[in-house]
């Protein structure tokens, strides 16, 4: 399976799916003109990757903000890895700097809306 | 330069003004804004906090005006024309947007506000995780979540809408970050 890239721009996140080694990344800043057609390759790849995926699975997301639409995506983004959870053992990082409150809360939020996910907040070094 | 006095007196009565603007809106151009408010809020020395919630309620009105502005005359296309402006009154940190909506429009619009600004934080949460969850507010261009996005960042929202015809209304729209 072939692996993907997206670099980022002033508004839209980089991200980095990669097949091989089950690492998914996702960083920076989120408000895209059109959020779910942005997201769309993103979780194309997502769904073919799970068909197939690694035993384990690491998802890094660090976001310094986002848009409404954003978030209603990442909750989709978040149901589909917690509907995969039997197929690979899942672990997402939700990282935050330290001074951003509301990057926490976010993070803090998924987890209590997502309890079969293995979700770990981390903050960033 | 009479205008541009005028304007600016009229600026700085709101207190002062961090950016406006007045025109079409792009995807691009807002986040030139963005950008610029994050120079802004830099030199402000504001906290991450402030300055996150500043550039989201920014950027929820600016892309609202983006995707569902209505022409002045009668047909029902989009014209993404507005008005935005940020600014700081007496230590209170403002956004406010104005554009032209539909009376269609405004009926959602009106009723959406008036159940958003009489609930508490605790309960503005429910209903957020409430609405991203079920997805009943879904549409293409988002999650129907703007402005529970925008009442959650701010401490007071305060619309109006203003009558241009029949069927076109200004919205007017601050919030108090």
């Amino acid at each position: 399976m072939e692996n993907l890239t997206i670099e980022a721009t002033r508004y839209t996140p980089s991200v980095i799916l990669d097949a091989e080694n089950g690492f998914i990344k996702i960083m920076g800043k989120s408000y895209p003109e059109n959020t779910f057609e942005f997201y769309k390759p993103v979780m194309e790849w997502l769904e073919e990757y799970f068909k197939n995926p690694q035993v384990n699975t690491v998802v890094k997301m660090e976001i310094i903000y986002f848009n409404s639409s954003s978030s209603k995506l990442f909750f989709d983004f978040f149901d589909l890895l917690e509907e995969n959870n039997d197929k690979s053992h899942i672990t997402v990082h939700w990282i935050y700097d330290a001074e951003n409150e509301s990057a926490l809360e976010a993070g803090e939020e998924f987890i209590e809306d997502f309890e079969d996910l293995e979700i770990q907040l981390q903050e960033k070094e | 330069m009479v205008c541009v006095n005028k304007l600016e007196s009229i600026l700085e009565e709101d207190g002062i003004i961090f950016l406006s603007y007045g025109g079409s809106f792009t995807q691009s151009l807002i986040a030139g804004m963005t950008g610029v408010l994050e120079k802004e809020v830099e030199e402000a020395e504001l906290s991450m906090k402030t300055s996150n919630n500043i550039f989201v309620v920014f950027i929820e009105l600016a892309q609202n005006i983006m995707n569902y502005s209505k022409k002045m005359n009668n047909s029902i296309r989009f014209d993404p024309k507005g008005l935005i402006y940020v600014g700081k009154k007496e230590n209170q940190y403002f956004v406010c947007s104005q554009n032209i909506i539909s009376s269609h429009d405004k009926q959602k619009i009106e009723s959406r506000l008036a159940e958003i600004v009489k609930l508490s934080q605790e309960e503005l949460k429910a209903l957020y995780k409430e609405v991203r969850r079920s997805g009943k507010n879904s549409h293409d261009k988002g999650g129907g979540l703007g402005f529970l996005e925008i009442a959650r960042k701010v401490q007071n929202i305060e619309f109006e809408f203003e009558a241009l015809s029949d069927e076109k209304l200004y919205f007017k729209l601050c919030a108090m970050v």
